[in-house]
């Protein structure tokens, strides 16, 4: 195929009714007669509920219905958890709490209502009595503490694992330094810029219901939905309209969307509920939340003998989807770039009165980088070597790839040292190190932070995921000669309406306009799985240019057909099938195929394919990341003074929707490294409450980041492409926090935990104690 | 973050407006900007029952020269205030302070009035008026009075402000000349809220010593305050580094400082020494 | 939260103990309360309407003193809930004489909960220490008052908190 889009910097073709605000997002869908729902939620992180009054709240004006966990609990089937893990302990989850709330934001009842006012002005009118109980806050704390949030557990532990490969024991022993660290992955808010909302709708008469949902799984949701609900899956149509981001904050199976469902069915009419923002930090998913303990052994010489880690993952009071299984993914990516002989991860999962963590963009994947990238930090230090040659000594060469990791990867495709060299070389590196030991000796608190990451992308093969790691396309030509597409993937954000459309266009050789492509809509899209993990272009991408093979081979036998040549002997380019000065358009051959006049006999007519792509392994980006920081003595706050971020991505179908995607991992990352805490204090309230409080960065905070990348294919897919949705967010916040850890190095510090707040800051800087 | 129900009249003379309070009382409250007003509603930790909306009197958004005072409409947005020629030769603490207002959104809505009524301990406005020793106009159907900044901030959300008075109008007089004037913050990073914002304004004399200096600090108490003891170690000083960090080193004397996630009370505190003498420097050049 | 400070008040202590015990008295000096009934023993049912501002919210709960060891100290114990959240707190206030005055010291954790929680993070201090300087101004004011005087009237701030709140000495940790 001629590439004419597929490497271009193609402008977003869903940008402009995006900018314009033409977009339909949940909250833009009206339907006749529809009514709102309000959820009263716990302020209590911890509670018995002894009784609930809504008798005052039925009587307000407007208000249709209130529902409470006694009424729907036996109705509805449990809020899923989609991990699958030995001895996993999975609380009882109903779409409302019925004896006890556990966390600050608990959905308790439900309002249904003739407007969003008057449904939330009833909530105030509900009177429930709660017996407070103690609550577990602690992570570390939450395994002996004697307070048990699910009571028939016995205990807060969800589940113990221990993973990974080689005799850490002798490793460590082997070590000439073992290096330890305490470090702190604080919990996060995803806060996509549109919170959830779900609409629901039900016909009594076709006993069809459809839920309009902000997701980013419209399928697996469909699939799960209509099992809590006790209805025909094939009754149930998922509908994610324009989906304002979502971080994996959507890659979930919420109750408010069975609980809509069930409500649109039992009023028969249609209910909407639009999430708040304050809805939305206590009660959407939130990300990270990990404690740990590292250890790892190097030799004198900089050479990794093994690591350790022993963590604590929060839970939260709950399992949603996917909750338990992102602590294995840190599991899986702990090795980093490097060559680690032994590898050890100790996990203690635990329960807390809090809302549970889930996916959020790296999901478990940049704990991972964070805890190998600091550690090799403090490698360096101990060992006073520059920290990029202790990652040089530690990567392994291009030619050991598939390289195999101790933690039981095989990394498909890799060119460590040709990432970092060329982030070394547009950061000039040794002119940075030359320039820190001057600025030092004016006094100035600089540093240099460096990190070299690899990701785990593209999920994945199905045998390593939950429900399905494939991913589904169709292709077809409708008769006047446009080609609709059609992707299991779930777009909310990432482009791929335009890049998608690249791949297509370049395949058939027609314009890029005359592409439609279409998601998130259960009743159009045939199965898919969804877009998460990094997995929409390397997977979906890849079943569509399966379905783009298919559908030109049997093009070809129309058009060879219509030429009366052998298909062998056409030239299809430019979206022409030629012969001997003969041709054929792809749009004629369509029309044609469609008429059905005169086409092959053993071909059916109509001209479009599906097919599904079963990735055989996960794909692996990888890049370096260089981050100047500069901290001001009298004030502890931190100017990131230059960023230099290589990127490997595999190949590139869309520079620009790339650079998108790195830039918005790296603010994320900037958050989490300087600003963003999800705060509980000991009695369980969420103290960053609002974004008045939750500290999400702005542009005018963010440095100048200057981007660029190496392009080492993949081998795992015929496209080349390896994903790059959460490089940023892994990549990016070890780089930052090296960076401030070096400037402090000459106050003997070696290791800190985020955010990096300026008075933690000038604390160290003044010695203030 | 859906308000409680209220009732919205929109009058459009001050009569009216001043009517209406007096005869709600309690119940009423003035709108102007809707920007610290509106969130606290839909938080539902304000419940008025009715908004009395002053945002379509005419006359209240002005800038204008008289009497020897600068005079600003208590209606007039933050961004008017940023974006004035005028007060940048005149009085550039006011467009330095307003353009560190919230963002573009805030500064176009919010109104240099509704920021010093609500005296929310983390505003802006309040330290500069405090160093430009404005007098605030408030009109009731009682009449008018004028409360000059230093008596009007009383603690936290708590003006001198009398149940159904507007303040109609900020009146600052004319800085003289040799005046330095500058308005300097650290922000606390989610709302953009001071944690610390100091606002100077001095005058020196012929000899380029400090003849007088106003210093106004908000973020770090309950209320934004003149720092008196700064201003007196100002007062006949030489604007040398020494003599400015000396003095900026009593900029909470005797202040009960507030501590939060961002800030302690113990870093807020420092912070403010260091605020005011970097503004007290730049207001020196 | 914890609330600790001193205050001292010109009046002597048998007057501030009796003044700070007496429910009649407690309800205009509570900032806010618009109703303090005994349903037991030292017990009342309280409701407030408490706020600083534009920011304010209704809270229904009990007061309780205990380990009363007039004139020296006691025991108060507050439970409130309200739509903005809920708002507990005990605290111990012991008072000493000196020199004819009484010196107030005042040590307890209050918890609040919530919205007030949620989003007041920046305030909450703020608000704690303005309402116990306003309940210990108006508690001033009425020890001060002489029986046969009428109760003095607290519009907060506005009347007794102008003369006195040079004299407060107050802390308030998180
Ligand atoms: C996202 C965001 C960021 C912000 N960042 C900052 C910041 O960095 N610095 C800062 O200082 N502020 C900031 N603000 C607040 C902003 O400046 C507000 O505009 C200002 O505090 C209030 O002005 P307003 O005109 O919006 O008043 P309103 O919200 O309408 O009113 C506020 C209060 O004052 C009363 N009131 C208003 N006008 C009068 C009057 N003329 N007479 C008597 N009473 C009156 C109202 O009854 C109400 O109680 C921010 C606000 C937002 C939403």
């Amino acid at each position: 195929m001629a590439e004419k889009y597929v490497g271009q910097r193609v402008k977003r073709t869903e940008d402009p009714r995006l900018i314009q605000g033409l977009g339909h997002y949940v909250d833009d869908i009206k339907l006749a007669d529809m009514l709102h729902v309000a959820f009263l939620r716990s302020m209590y992180a911890h509670a018995r509920i002894t009784s609930i009054d809504t008798s005052e709240a039925l009587h307000a004006p407007g208000v249709v219905a209130v529902y409470t966990g006694q009424d729907v609990s036996s109705k509805i089937g449990q809020v899923p958890c989609g991990a699958a893990l030995p001895d996993l302990k999975v609380p009882d989850h109903r779409v409302l709490a019925t004896d006890k709330v556990y966390f600050v934001g608990h959905p308790i009842a439900a309002v249904v209502a003739t407007d969003r006012y008057a449904a939330r002005d009833a909530i105030d009118l509900i009177i429930v009595d709660y017996e407070e109980l103690p609550a577990v806050i602690d992570v570390e704390g939450a395994a002996s503490n004697s307070t048990v949030i699910h009571e028939h557990f016995g205990d807060n532990i969800a589940y113990k694992l221990t993973a990974g490969e080689g005799d850490i024991e002798a490793a460590l022993a082997s070590a000439d330094h073992v290096v330890k660290q305490r470090l702190v992955h604080q919990r996060l808010a995803p806060i996509a810029m549109e919170p959830r909302g779900v609409l629901a709708r039900y016909l009594p008469g076709e006993k069809e219901l459809t839920l309009w949902s902000s997701t980013q799984i419209p399928h697996l949701m469909r699939t799960q939905v209509a099992i809590m609900l006790g209805i025909p899956e094939n009754k149930l149509r998922v509908i994610a309209p324009e989906v304002g981001g979502g971080f994996g904050s959507k890659l979930n199976v919420y109750a408010e969307e069975a609980l809509l469902g069930w409500i649109a069915m039992q009023l028969a009419r249609p209910v909407k509920w639009i999430e708040t923002r304050r809805e939305n930090i206590q009660a959407t998913i939130h990300g990270r939340g990990q404690v740990g303990y590292i250890e790892i052994g190097c030799k004198n010489d900089g050479t990794i003998t093994g690591l350790r880690y022993n963590v604590f993952a929060d839970m939260g009071a709950y399992h949603q989807l996917l909750t338990p299984a992102i602590p294995t993914l840190t599991g899986l990516m702990l090795s980093g770039c490097y060559k680690i002989p032994a590898i050890q991860m100790n996990t203690t999962a635990v329960f807390t009165n809090k809302m549970a963590t889930d996916a959020y963009r790296g999901a478990g994947r940049p704990e991972a980088t964070h805890v190998i990238e600091r550690a090799m930090d403090m490698v360096a230090a101990k060992l006073k070597m520059d920290p990029v040659e202790v990652r040089r000594r530690n990567f392994p060469t291009p030619e050991e790839f598939p390289f195999k990791t101790a933690t039981g990867l095989f990394y498909d495709s890799g060119n460590y040292v040709g990432a970092l060299d060329k982030a070394l070389e547009m950061a000039d590196y040794s002119k940075l190190r030359k320039d820190q030991a001057a600025a030092r000796k004016d006094g100035k608190i600089i540093g240099v932070g460096v990190s070299t990451y690899v990701e785990i992308c593209a999920i994945g093969p199905s045998a390593a995921t939950p429900a399905g790691g494939w991913e589904s396309a169709t292709v077809r030509v409708e008769p006047t000669g446009k080609v609709t597409v059609l992707t299991g993937a779930s777009p909310h954000g990432q482009g791929q309406e335009t890049s998608f459309a690249q791949i297509a266009a370049d395949a058939l050789g027609v314009d890029l306009n005359d592409i439609a492509v279409v998601h998130g809509d259960t009743a159009i899209v045939q199965y898919g799985i969804g877009t998460f993990g990094s997995r929409a272009t390397a997977v979906g991408g890849t079943a569509l240019v399966l379905a783009l093979e298919e559908l030109t081979k049997k093009a070809t036998r129309f058009a060879a057909h219509l030429l009366e040549a052998e298909p062998e002997s056409l030239q299809f380019e430019d979206g022409k099938f030629s012969t001997d000065g003969k041709s054929v358009s792809i749009q004629e051959v369509a029309l044609a195929a469609h008429l059905a006049r005169n086409i092959p006999a053993d071909m059916d007519p109509g001209l479009s394919a599906t097919r599904f792509f079963e990735p055989k392994n996960f794909t692996f980006p990888f890049g370096t990341h260089i981050v100047v920081s500069e901290i001001d003595r009298d004030t502890g706050d931190v100017k990131l003074t230059k960023y230099v971020a290589v990127d490997d991505c595999g190949k590139v179908i869309n520079p620009m929707l790339v650079e998108g995607q790195i830039h918005g991992g790296i603010v994320q990352s900037i958050g989490q490294a300087l600003y963003e805490e999800l705060v509980y204090d000991d009695q369980g309230q969420l103290v960053t409450g609002t974004l008045m409080d939750y500290a999400v960065p702005k542009a005018a905070m963010i440095p100048w980041l200057e981007l660029d990348r190496t392009e080492t294919p993949s081998p795992v897919n015929p496209l080349g492409v390896k994903g790059v949705g959460e490089a940023g967010t892994i990549g990016a916040t070890p780089a930052i926090v090296n960076s401030i850890v070096d400037a402090l190095s000459p106050f003997g510090i070696t290791h800190l935990d985020m955010p990096l707040r300026p008075e933690l800051l000038w604390k160290i800087v003044n010695n203030a104690g | 973050m859906i308000p409680a129900q209220f009732d919205y009249i929109a009058p459009t003379t001050l009569d009216e407006a001043v009517a209406l309070l007096s005869q709600h009382a309690d119940d009423a409250k003035v709108l102007a900007g809707g920007h610290s007003l509106i969130p606290a509603m839909k938080l539902r930790l304000a419940q008025p029952q009715l908004l009395v909306d002053i945002g379509r009197i005419k006359g209240l958004s002005y800038i204008r020269e008289e009497g020897g005072q600068i005079r600003i409409g208590a209606m007039t947005t933050h961004y008017q205030i940023e974006s004035s020629a005028r007060l940048r030769e005149i009085c550039p603490l006011l467009p330095e302070a307003a353009g560190q207002i919230g963002d573009v959104q805030v500064r176009n809505k919010g109104t240099i009035g509704g920021s010093l009524a609500h005296s929310d301990p983390a505003a802006d406005w309040p330290a500069a008026a405090l160093a430009l020793d404005a007098e605030l106009r408030a009109v009731s159907s009682k009449g008018e009075r004028g409360i000059k900044a230093a008596d009007f901030f009383v603690d936290l959300f708590t003006t001198a402000l009398e149940q159904g008075e507007i303040l109609s109008e900020i009146r600052i007089p004319i800085p003289k000349a040799r005046t330095g004037q500058a308005y300097l913050k650290a922000a606390q990073p989610a709302s953009g809220f001071a944690v610390v914002g100091v606002a100077v304004s001095l005058v020196r004399d012929a000899a380029g010593k400090c003849e007088a200096a106003a210093v106004g600090i908000t973020g770090v108490a309950s209320k934004a305050y003149r720092a008196a003891a700064v201003e007196k170690a100002l007062a006949g000083a030489s604007l040398d580094e020494k003599m400015i960090a000396a003095a900026a080193a009593h900029a909470t004397d005797g202040i009960d400082a507030n501590g939060d996630l961002y800030a302690s009370a113990q870093y807020r505190k420092h912070l403010a020494a260091v605020y005011a003498r970097r503004a007290i420097t730049a207001a020196s050049r | 939260m914890k609330i600790e400070g001193t205050q001292e008040i010109s009046a002597d202590r048998e007057r501030v103990y009796s003044a700070l015990i007496d429910p009649a008295v407690l309800q205009r000096c509570i900032p806010g309360c618009e109703k303090l009934e005994a349903t037991g023993e030292n017990t009342y049912s309280a409701r407030l309407r408490a706020g600083v501002g534009s920011i304010k919210g209704i809270f229904n709960g009990a007061v309780k003193l205990e380990d009363m060891q007039p004139p020296s100290r006691y025991r108060m114990i507050v439970d409130g809930k309200g739509q903005p959240g809920f708002l507990k707190g005990s605290g111990e206030i012991a008072l000493d004489e000196k020199n004819g005055a009484t010196l107030i010291t005042f040590s307890g954790d209050v918890q609040v909960g919530g919205t007030i929680a949620g989003v007041g993070q920046r305030m909450i201090q703020g608000a704690a220490k303005m309402m116990a300087t306003q309940f210990f101004t108006a508690i001033e004011a009425e020890a001060k008052a002489r029986p046969d005087e009428p109760p003095p009237t607290h519009g907060f701030f506005r009347t007794a908190l102008r003369w006195f709140s040079g004299f407060i000495r107050r802390s308030v940790a998180r």
